[in-house]
């Protein structure tokens, strides 16, 4: 316990290029890789709240998560020079960081919406009718799962179990709970974020989205049959089983209309077999 | 009608601001963690939790008391650290319970970490819980005010700190080594067991993970006495459990009954029971990771011995209700989609089998489904089970495997179904 934060208190401003990186991370140094000095500006006027929240912990590479959500409030997403700041502020090198928020599907990596609408897509939400909505809010935004509006104001996500099972189907925008769904209550919503008047802030945008901020299979947990599902030749856009197509590799248009039993089987991996086939 | 309901960690919800400090105290609160630091030993908190027979809420059951006694007296700093990332399917009490009484957390947590003779806890809260984790810092801020936090807990001279950790989107950190990764500030992937965390824990120092529910009821359990608790409902799985009740109900919600309530009462006397003219297909007793219950199993006791006898387990306590109007298929379809999603993908059987289970299901509801892929899927579900360094590869097969034994015609319904055309959808 007496081990309490290496060196929080002596956080300074990011040194400069060629210098000691000092207390966060030793030398600079390829793995070491300082933030562009623009970045330098939002570094200085969060510096108040980076002390404080890696002083909390006993060890620095705690404030990993909590350091990424902060910068993400103020970029919007968990830019380059973020990470770099991040790895210099923990003492671990870039790549451990951006290995290290992959894996959290609330961190971003890319550009997002000024709302980020999630449905949930599980269970409960799925037994009282999120299936529907899913699909009318998908028409509606004109976007499939894990896409940005060509305005770059809604990012629309179908998520896991958001526990609030008793209100389904439910959602959350901004991480703002949205309870009882239905076709008017997205047209509602929809209509209020176009309109600016929606009652939850927007995210902060530095940089204009594109159509999507990251492929379903890259939530940092590989599998080969996630993998099967975005071949790199395969140009048309991929399809999960309820028939959307979530997103496109190459082309920059959604694709969320062709939903034909002949591209899922082509795109899932599985093809028909004879029934003799069906054990190894 | 209702009379099961219990109310005594849900007790004022919905007609006191628990969030307040002031009314929480006007209720007693923090009175215990003020006698037990002043009047207690760290070893009598403890025996009274092991008295009281208390077992953890969080999913696997375990006997608190004892996951604290294996904590080795080594002299080494000892962490506690409350998990409240909750995700399993269907469960939604923790979320309740953080929005509407964090101070009751609060206690609970500083009591128990009190207990086990820690100075430091933690507690982890699931990243889409923004409010709760606001509503948590605010009360956190206003327990350190009144000197229920810091270096002189209630003029005890005792020291107790507190952080708030907030997660950033991912199941498996709901697991508790993968918790404990995640919060060192790494991937939340689950550690190879032994060692426990009561061994080697949050920065290889020994630590207990315990649910938010379990440490809740610990001021009550010291209010009212091991014996209140112990008495209360079957000797070996006694006291009280917030229950979410979900799905195909009239109302839906968290309801606190004593352990040994039926799972007719819960859903019928507490939950309203299911839509008009509806009739019952089956339920769901303890998450996304339970295997479903049918009929036979309605008068079945909730509790974790009864439950895991009938076939299933108890969980998170989330019971998710089908009537006759449910489509198997894309219930299990839903759950595998979520397993295969959340898989951290340390361990092939997990990562591999629950994307092909997942893909093959999608063919089938897509009407491409063959006979065979029936059969692939019946012997691919128990081989995943017993090979992963967690829980949630195990957790891929139940609900799959019990509802294809049970209703296997809706699995074959969909293979004779002529598959769709590009128009359909």
């Amino acid at each position: 316990m007496s081990a309490h934060v290496d060196g929080a208190a002596g956080i300074q401003p990011l040194p400069s290029p060629g210098g000691s990186a000092g207390a966060g991370g030793g030398e600079w140094s390829p793995y070491v890789v300082r933030p562009d000095s623009a970045f330098d500006a939002l570094y200085a006027r969060l510096l108040p709240q980076i002390q404080p929240l890696v002083a909390q912990y006993e060890q620095k590479r705690s404030a990993l998560i909590p350091l990424a959500h902060l910068f993400q409030e103020h970029e919007g997403y968990v830019s380059a020079d973020a990470q770099a700041a991040i790895a210099y502020l923990v003492g671990e090198p870039p790549a451990v960081v951006e290995s290290t928020i992959s894996f959290y599907t609330l961190l971003f990596r890319n550009p997002v919406g000024k709302y980020m609408v999630q449905i949930c897509r599980n269970l409960s939400c799925i037994l009282n009718g999120a299936d529907d909505i899913m699909a009318y809010a998908r028409q509606q935004l004109g976007v499939a799962h894990l896409e940005t509006t060509d305005d770059g104001v809604i990012s629309y996500e179908e998520v896991e179990c958001l526990a609030a099972c008793d209100r389904a189907p439910c959602a959350q925008v901004n991480l703002e709970f949205v309870y009882d769904l239905t076709r008017e209550s997205v047209d509602a919503m929809i209509a209020a974020i176009r309109a600016g008047n929606y009652p939850v802030a927007p995210l902060p945008q530095t940089v204009k989205p594109g159509r999507t901020w990251k492929v379903e299979a890259d939530t940092g947990r590989k599998s080969a049959g996630a993998m099967g599902v975005q071949q790199p030749n395969n140009a048309g856009g991929v399809g999960d089983a309820s028939g959307m197509i979530m997103f496109d590799l190459i082309v920059g248009k959604p694709q969320y209309e062709q939903r034909s039993n002949e591209r899922l089987l082509r795109e899932t991996n599985l093809r028909p077999q004879p029934a003799e086939n069906g054990h190894h | 009608m209702a009379n099961v309901i219990t109310p005594v960690l849900t007790k004022g919800i919905g007609e006191l601001n628990l969030r307040d400090i002031k009314v929480y105290q006007e209720q007693g609160g923090y009175e215990q963690l003020r006698r037990a630091v002043k009047d207690m030993a760290p070893r009598e908190v403890a025996d009274i939790c092991n008295a009281s027979n208390l077992r953890g809420r969080g999913g696997a059951g375990f006997p608190t008391g004892r996951k604290w006694s294996f904590l080795p007296l080594n002299g080494r700093p000892r962490y506690m650290v409350c998990n409240c990332d909750e995700a399993e399917p269907g469960t939604f009490k923790d979320h309740m319970l953080l929005e509407e009484t964090p101070h009751q957390i609060i206690e609970g947590i500083l009591i128990g970490a009190y207990a086990i003779g820690c100075d430091h806890a933690y507690i982890y809260i699931r990243g889409e819980f923004k409010r709760g984790y606001e509503i948590m810092r605010d009360a956190v801020q206003q327990a350190r005010d009144a000197g229920f936090i810091g270096a002189n807990v209630a003029g005890s001279g005792k020291k107790l700190e507190f952080t708030i950790h907030r997660g950033a989107g991912a199941y498996i950190c709901g697991e508790e080594t993968g918790l404990l990764n995640s919060l060192e500030g790494k991937r939340g992937e689950p550690r190879l067991k032994p060692p426990f965390p009561a061994i080697k824990g949050l920065y290889g120092e020994p630590t207990v993970v315990n649910n938010v529910e379990t440490l809740a009821y610990l001021p009550h359990i010291l209010r009212n006495g091991a014996d209140w608790f112990a008495k209360v409902g079957p000797e070996r799985s006694p006291g009280y459990k917030v229950v979410s009740v979900s799905g195909h109900v009239v109302k839906p919600g968290n309801y606190e009954v004593p352990l040994g309530t039926t799972i007719r009462q819960l859903i019928y006397d507490c939950a309203g029971g299911l839509r008009p003219g509806r009739t019952f297909m089956g339920v769901q007793p303890g998450g996304g990771s339970s295997a479903c219950l049918f009929e036979e199993h309605l008068d079945v006791s909730y509790d974790f011995d009864s439950v895991t006898k009938a076939g299933s387990m108890l969980g998170s306590g989330a019971m998710v209700v089908f009537d006759d109007t449910t489509d198997f298929v894309k219930a299990a379809y839903a759950l595998i989609r979520f397993f295969a999603h959340e898989s951290c993908g340390q361990c092939t059987p997990c990562r591999e089998g629950g994307h092909w289970i997942e893909q093959m299901l999608a063919r089938l509801l897509a009407g491409g489904g063959l006979d065979s892929d029936i059969d692939v899927i019946k012997s691919a579900a128990h081989q995943l089970t017993g090979l992963n360094l967690c829980a949630l590869g195990d957790s891929i097969e139940p609900f799959l495997a019990s509802v294809i034994t049970r209703h296997e015609d809706q699995f074959r319904a969909y293979v004779r179904r002529a598959p769709q055309t590009a128009a359909a959808g």
